[in-house]
């Protein structure tokens, strides 16, 4: 039987669009309904070179779907390419035509011999979310342009995190991501974000490995790199927040890497040290607050529930009360994240529960004893909730109404200080 | 006047369903009846006989080459007996979605007032099986409510039959459509009638009419004509006539009871096919 699904936390595959959109100059070719890229649009920090209100698009009606689309994408194609200045081109297809059965591959084919690179991903709504849909870009990349390369680069390292847009703090987390893989003296290549765009995707090829970094959103992009471009992957599952987790990747990172410990530590030390020596300044701060935010649940997908919990549990020394995962997480992967919300340190197990429904959730929280007032990281959809309960609330995870972020990121050391930041901002608020 | 009785013939691509009910509109003409036909099928061609060939627009062609804005006369030719005459038409083969089409035609009719309170009697011709729910839509609420299905004694139409009565027997659940009977396009298999009947019976329904096989009906088709219209005096064309009388006077409407593919084996075998089978010699 059908169920109302309340509070859903992530879009249609076709929000892939996103995923292109962040790849500086890329630009989508949607073969959809005219409505679709409108709904899937996020408000803020999606317009630039080219935004979601006018990306190319097919906008196919009903005789479309009588007698086929695929004239109306050919001629689509045809046209981005002559009037629309960008590095490469991906055709997203929404549900009609893949239902219809338009031969979406076909069409793109005919593009092969164009003087910039025409791609295809099949990124219909029924497959799956925008998690999936993100998965699927990549696999465009892997699949339809990238070639296996005799040459490497020594110390070059791709770097994968989560998805585009869907993440507030996607700029900024693979950003800072870079920064630390650089400290340790290899050489970052993200392909998100400013000036990064098809230059870095024609280095992916050469790397030395690749580097994902979520729990579970892009391994299935490092399996098939793994085995047509013959380039090894590091799966780090929690994304690092503060010292506890920064440091333990840091070392994962640079064993894997053949990175000399000593160079490691150094780099490790010199973060610790002003970490701590901030945390240290405040520590009066956290004791005067000590009755709020004793226990938290975070709601989000997995990268930030997991990465917040352990961050929470293993820096802060706050006690988890359960934790949501709204990812709509695959459910051959849920075992191994839900295990790692058990390694967190001082003996202490978080319970997790992979849960789209929004209701459910609330009523969980509604229903919780906290011992105090609750600290909610979640979506926006969790602010109400935590407030009728006169608790500390942080918008972290889609969708995002209470925060505006340019670059600002949770990830690393310096992320850590911004999250702890940004949760004592809220604290201290409720007593002016 | 009375409603108008809205008909889906259905059965296994090539068992002879655009054959036989045009020669059975033909008939319903002769019994002074108005009758609109409509053809559900890509190929266009459920009006042949009545119009003298391949000789109309198809509403998908036409609304794709003049967009919905038309009249109705575009899409819609007199034809034998003042039958009028549709065909829905479709994509090319193996392009687009043929089910979608047959949709957005039949909702072109209505928005074009083709139903009107002068007719009593709409056919819908549509092609082999209900694969999917576009071709399931002349028997959606509102339309045809009467169904025939075109079989003959042989296994692949059988179970193409028994199939049909499964989408039959879903939309029945929710709405008025009932299966009227089947109708045997015999192949002059042996005991054939025999089967049929069982056939029916174990369906819940009843064979309707069993129309003999007879060349006179290829000669009329490669003229373009149907029986009625080729060879007014034939035995065949009183066969047709006798089937619209069989047709007029159907009351007998019912849900299908699908059966198992054993069961529908068993009977094949009780009526001998199987083992027939082995004994063919040429």
């Amino acid at each position: 039987m059908a169920k109302l699904l309340d509070k859903q936390r992530y879009k249609c595959a076709l929000g892939a669009m996103q995923t292109v959109q962040a790849i500086d100059r890329a630009l989508p070719i949607l073969h959809s309904g005219p409505g679709c890229a409108q709904k899937l649009s996020e408000n803020t920090g999606s317009s630039g070179y080219f935004s979601p209100n006018i990306f190319p698009c097919t906008s196919i009606n009903e005789k479309d779907v009588v007698f086929g689309g695929v004239k109306k994408l050919d001629s689509t194609i045809e046209n981005a390419l002559k009037v629309i200045d960008a590095d490469l081109y991906i055709v997203l297809t929404g549900c009609i035509p893949e239902i219809v059965g338009d031969d979406s591959g076909e069409v793109v084919s005919r593009y092969e011999d164009a003087e910039k690179p025409v791609l295809y991903a099949p990124t219909a709504g029924f497959k799956g979310n925008n998690f999936k849909g993100h998965e699927q870009v990549v696999d465009a990349i892997v699949e339809q342009y990238l070639k296996k390369s005799d040459e490497k680069i020594e110390g070059l390292v791709n770097i994968w995190a989560d998805v585009p847009y869907q993440d507030l703090f996607w700029l900024g987390n693979i950003r800072e991501l870079e920064k630390l893989i650089s400290e340790l003296g290899l050489i970052p290549n993200t392909i998100f974000g400013y000036k990064r765009g098809i230059e870095n995707i024609n280095k992916i090829p050469k790397a030395q490995f690749n580097l994902l970094v979520s729990p579970w959103v892009g391994l299935g992009n490092m399996k098939k790199m793994e085995r047509k471009l013959g380039i090894p992957y590091l799966h780090y599952p929690t994304l690092p927040i503060g010292a506890t987790e920064t440091s333990k990747f840091l070392r994962a990172v640079g064993e894997f890497a053949g990175v000399d410990k000593d160079k490691v530590e150094a780099v490790i030390s010199e973060h610790e040290d002003y970490y701590y020596y901030l945390i240290g300044r405040y520590a009066d701060l956290f004791l005067e607050n000590r009755v709020i935010n004793k226990q938290f649940t975070v709601v989000a997908d997995a990268q930030y529930s997991l990465g917040i919990t352990k961050f929470l549990v293993n820096d802060l020394g706050l006690v988890p009360a359960k934790q949501f995962i709204t990812d709509d997480t695959p459910k051959y992967y849920r075992d191994k994240i839900a295990e790692e919300f058990k390694k967190l340190n001082f003996g202490i197990e978080a319970d997790v529960s992979f849960e789209t429904d929004g209701y459910k959730i609330h009523e969980e929280i509604k229903t919780h004893d906290y011992h105090g007032y609750p600290l909610v990281l979640g979506g926006y959809y969790e602010k109400e909730v935590t407030e009728s309960l006169k608790g500390n609330f942080l918008n972290v995870s889609w969708p995002h109404q209470d925060k505006v972020v340019f670059d600002d990121f949770y990830v690393g050391y310096t992320g850590g200080i911004r999250l702890i930041e940004d949760i004592y901002t809220v604290a201290v608020q409720r007593f002016n | 006047m009375g409603e108008i009785r809205q008909i889906a013939i259905y059965g296994k691509g090539g068992i002879g369903k655009s054959t036989t009910t045009q020669n059975l509109t033909a008939g319903l003409c002769e019994h002074g009846k108005k009758v609109m036909v409509v053809g559900c099928d890509p190929k266009a061609d459920s009006t042949r006989l009545l119009l003298g060939g391949l000789a109309q627009k198809t509403v998908l062609d036409t609304i794709r080459d003049e967009g919905e804005d038309i009249e109705l006369d575009r899409i819609m030719k007199e034809g034998y007996g003042g039958t009028r005459c549709v065909e829905s038409g479709g994509p090319e083969p193996g392009v687009g979605c043929a089910g979608r089409g047959i949709i957005t035609s039949i909702n072109m009719l209505e928005n074009l007032g083709a139903y009107t309170d002068d007719l009593d009697y709409v056919f819908y011709d549509v092609l082999g099986d209900v694969v999917c729910g576009g071709f399931a839509m002349p028997i959606r609420e509102g339309k045809a409510k009467e169904i025939y299905i075109v079989a003959s004694g042989e296994m692949m139409a059988l179970y193409a039959a028994n199939n049909i009565s499964k989408g039959i027997q879903r939309y029945a659940r929710t709405g008025g459509v009932r299966l009227g009977g089947i109708i045997c396009n015999s192949r002059n298999v042996d005991r054939e009638l025999d089967l049929l009947r069982a056939f029916s019976k174990e369906l819940g329904t009843k064979l309707l009419y069993f129309v003999p096989r007879d060349n006179i009906v290829q000669h009329a088709e490669i003229n373009k004509k149907t029986v009625i219209e080729y060879k007014p005096d034939s035995n065949q064309a009183q066969e047709y006539r006798n089937l619209a009388q069989a047709v007029i006077e159907n009351e007998d409407f019912v849900i299908p009871t699908p059966m198992t593919q054993e069961r529908l084996e068993e009977i094949l075998m009780e009526y001998g096919m199987m083992e027939l089978a082995d004994d063919y010699k040429i």
